[in-house]
């Protein structure tokens, strides 16, 4: 029993040891402070690179239309609607930690919330290219992007979830943006006080709003900041959620399934968790923040994905039972040709990264193992990448009419703008890491030992 | 690894809530004999809605019990006692399936052997839906709900005495391995009792939407006992508007995820117009039912919405009882709703509709007051009780 040196009678800080106030600045705004190493440079490098091919691609795109992507009748969404439900999925993480965990109350959410929130932006940003581009000419169908008066009963189509899509990401990305920006304020105004250089200390002025660490200030930025959280959390819930409408209002089989709410936002937490413990166990490595994101934080972090990861099998299995429940020969053809068919390597992808892999979290020396629990994070966004192309593409590829079947290849230029929207993210993270300060400096001396008034 | 001595006197509960606990047990039981005497159908569905219930308190209470040991949960720490009380009902859920077991012939089409022969997709289904794997599967459900009910509250009330962390950490295993049979046994006991009784009919969500409920009334029952119990002094002194407010932040939650299932799965199967699904939707849509069906979003989302919205409400122990009281009813209701369009198309409503509530909550109050004649209202051993008294917003 590994277990058996926990006092259940005391609380457990949200720190290791006893750090100062003091030493708690230095080591966060260590990175901001000194010059970028190698490591970060090699780093920007690969990233950038990797931007370059998605610049590359998105340009021939343009330039040549969307002909160049795989998709076709009887495929007509591929890479683009997947990578844009992937990368919004990454992005629940950030909201559940900050706002939910917020509400909730979970102290140890200080120290990976501010990071979690920015790979919130950051996965919200990514999404965004794809809707985007696949217009094709975005800048001629900028007027067409916007809703106006639909007197033409077409575009904008106010019954369709593709719209609500519009107006559930635009409201998500600027609520997740205030609300981290909100958070960030008191920290700005720190590193205004630590600047050294002239043009550092202009900026953070300018971003800290004036702040002075004043009571009245304090009072009014925690009352803002549970008023936002509170706004969060229904948001970050419709989202994913009407993200899930784009297929299930559908009659396609497969995608009409009433459990996909649910279903998708346990899955979007999944992979977005995933992709927040992977860049944490470098991040913490790098800069010298084991104390503050401690192995407490990743284990608690495993045990979110093991939940969510329990959540997506339920969703898996109930799907599949239904299927047969219904009777419905086209619901039963749907499933077994996922599991039996031409894409049945990506289905067992996606059954063995999401449901196999991360049960393994049960067991308390693999949640506790950092390069056990690195790899089962990278299995999970494997899965839940093929979880999105699973579904999109099988029951596309194979619908009600045998004579109109067809199959999808990805062409390079599909891979092209993908790997360009990884490259966008790591890049935004990288250079986040480097002006902003990656844990919450006065949210995390709120949890240091001592910091709560003590009632013995 | 020492505990404080939390003071706590031990008394009994008052001889009226024995008194109210054998009345509505006695009252209940006779309604429930008369409609049975009269209409032996209409009896059965009702005997099911009582099932249904009944199972939402005890095995949603066993829930709790286990989601405090996995979370960590210090708050809920001093009145679990109140949970493990309720989960004993699932003795009570025993017998209530009695007379069902031996009628399913009534209530079930699927059991109907002419009728699925007919039908090709009755009889796709035979292999799931039939009498005898119908049964060993609910024998099953009971069996796994009343061995990690004696596992989970045979451990606390060993802490009683010991002391001893040990068993904190035992139930904590006992908790994890709760947790996936919790969502697995719930789910398919809704399928088979309820979804089943319209076998044409499915939905993948149809799991989700009973233990959302099951959630919702489990903690509104517990709430009422709670807030009644700590104000006539029987628990731990030290509880008070901080604990209030978690339990009432808790209800509200789960009535927001109650709403969303519940609308998810409407809205998908409205704005997807199929008619093998539609129709289930339809029945409850006519011939008096609609009304059913617009007073459950009030009572089952917007009243506990807006009562609960606020801080002070949450914090207020009076209105935490009313709306305890309510979202029981509340969820009585939905199984109404889910449960005897199937019985009559146009709806039905009367002194036989009375008899099952009654009796669920006399057999709920009579099972805690038993439990609570034998052992302590607050788990007195439990290493987290003083943090749980402690425990600040």
């Amino acid at each position: 029993m590994s277990t058996s040196a926990i006092d259940y009678t005391i609380d457990h800080p949200a720190v290791a040891g006893t750090p100062s106030a003091a030493s708690i600045d230095e080591v966060i705004a260590a990175p901001i402070d000194s010059k970028p190493s190698k490591g970060w440079w090699i780093g920007l490098a690969i990233t950038g690179s990797m931007l370059g091919v998605g610049i590359l691609s998105i340009s021939w795109l343009f330039y040549k239309g969307t002909g160049v992507w795989g998709v076709n009748q009887p495929v007509g969404w591929g890479f683009d609607i997947v990578n844009f439900v992937f990368w919004v999925g990454i992005g629940h993480a950030g909201t559940l930690i900050s706002a939910i965990l917020f509400l909730l109350r979970q102290k140890w959410r200080t120290g990976i919330a501010r990071f979690a929130e920015a790979m919130t932006i950051f996965a919200v940003m990514c999404a965004l290219i794809f809707p985007l581009i696949h217009t094709g000419r975005p800048w001629l169908a900028a007027v067409y992007l916007f809703p106006y008066p639909n007197q033409h009963g077409l575009w904008v189509n106010f019954t369709s979830p593709l719209l609500w899509d519009v107006f559930a990401v635009s409201t998500y990305f600027t609520v997740s943006f205030v609300f981290w920006y909100i958070g960030l304020i008191p920290d700005f105004a720190m590193l205004r006080d630590r600047a050294t250089t002239k043009f550092k200390k202009i900026a953070y002025s300018i971003f800290s709003l004036g702040w002075r660490h004043s009571n009245r200030h304090w009072q009014h930025y925690e009352k803002a900041y549970l008023i936002l959280a509170g706004f969060s959390t229904p948001l970050v819930l419709s989202v994913h959620t009407i993200v899930s409408f784009d297929f299930a209002v559908s009659v396609i089989p497969g995608w009409h399934t009433t459990i996909f709410p649910p279903y998708f936002v346990a899955g979007a937490v999944f992979s977005g968790f995933a992709m927040v413990q992977n860049v944490l166990i470098v991040t913490r490595k790098y800069f010298n923040l084991e104390h503050i994101i401690t192995i407490n934080h990743l284990e608690n972090m495993n045990k979110v994905i093991v939940l969510t990861g329990s959540i997506v099998g339920y969703a898996y299995a109930m799907e599949f039972f239904i299927a047969w429940y219904s009777g419905n020969p086209l619901e039963q053809f749907v499933f077994l040709n996922r599991a039996l068919g031409p894409y049945a390597w990506a289905y067992w992808t996606m059954v063995t990264c999401n449901v196999v892999f991360p049960q393994l979290f049960w067991i308390k020396k693999v949640r506790t193992n950092i390069i056990g629990m690195f790899i089962i994070g990278v299995f999970v966004n494997v899965g839940m990448w093929f979880e999105r192309f699973v579904i999109v593409v099988t029951s596309l590829s194979r619908d009600f009419l045998p004579s109109s079947w067809g199959h999808y290849v990805p062409t390079a230029v599909d891979f092209g703008v993908f790997i360009g929207s990884i490259g966008l993210f790591f890049t935004l993270v990288l250079l986040f890491v480097r002006v902003l300060p990656v844990v919450s400096m006065s949210e995390i001396k709120a949890v240091l030992p001592g910091a709560q008034p003590s009632r013995h | 690894m020492s505990t404080t001595q939390v003071p706590y006197q031990r008394k009994d509960l008052p001889a009226s809530v024995t008194a109210f606990g054998a009345g509505a047990t006695a009252a209940g039981a006779a309604i429930v004999a008369l409609t049975f005497m009269f209409d032996h159908s209409r009896g059965l569905y009702n005997n099911i809605i009582g099932l249904s219930v009944l199972a939402s308190v005890a095995v949603g209470a066993l829930f709790y019990v286990a989601l405090e040991y996995l979370a960590g949960a210090v708050w809920s720490t001093p009145f679990r006692r109140v949970m493990e009380f309720l989960s004993a009902t699932v003795f009570a859920l025993v017998v209530v399936a009695l007379p069902l077991m031996a009628n399913l012939h009534e209530v079930f089409h699927w059991t109907h052997m002419e009728a699925v022969a007919k039908d090709p997709i009755l009889a796709g289904k035979s292999p799931y839906l039939n009498i005898q794997f119908f049964t060993i599967r609910n024998i099953a459900f009971a069996v796994l709900w009343i061995f990690f009910y004696a596992m989970l509250t045979r451990f606390s009330r060993k802490q009683d005495t010991t002391r001893d962390q040990k068993y904190t950490r035992i139930n904590i295993r006992f908790s994890t391995a709760f947790m996936p049979v919790f969502a697995l046994t719930t789910t398919f006991f809704a399928i088979d009792w309820i979804m089943s009784l319209e076998p044409h009919w499915f939905s993948t969500i149809f799991g989700v939407y009973y233990f959302s409920g099951t959630f919702l009334c489990a903690l509104a029952v517990a709430t009422f006992i709670i807030v009644s119990l700590n104000e006539r002094g029987y628990l731990v002194a030290g509880l008070g508007k901080d604990h209030y407010y978690s339990l009432g932040t808790l209800l509200f939650v789960f009535t927001n995820f109650w709403a969303y299932i519940a609308f998810s799965q409407f809205m998908l199967i409205w704005y997807a117009n199929v008619p093998e699904e539609t129709y289930w939707f339809i029945a409850r849509w006519k011939n008096g039912w609609e009304y059913v069906s617009l007073a459950l979003i009030f009572m089952k989302f917007l009243v506990p919405y807006f009562v609960l919205l606020s801080q002070p409400s949450k914090m207020d122990g009076r209105k935490l009882k009313f709306i305890g009281i309510w979202i029981f009813l509340a969820h009585t209701v939905d199984m109404y709703w889910l449960i005897m369009p199937n019985f009559s198309r146009s709806l039905v409503l009367g002194w036989q509709e009375l008899g099952f509530p009654l009796l669920i909550a006399g057999l709920i109050t009579l099972t805690f007051v038993f439990k609570a004649r034998k052992e302590n209202l607050v788990p007195i051993g439990d290493p987290k009780l003083q943090r749980g008294i402690d425990f600040k917003i």
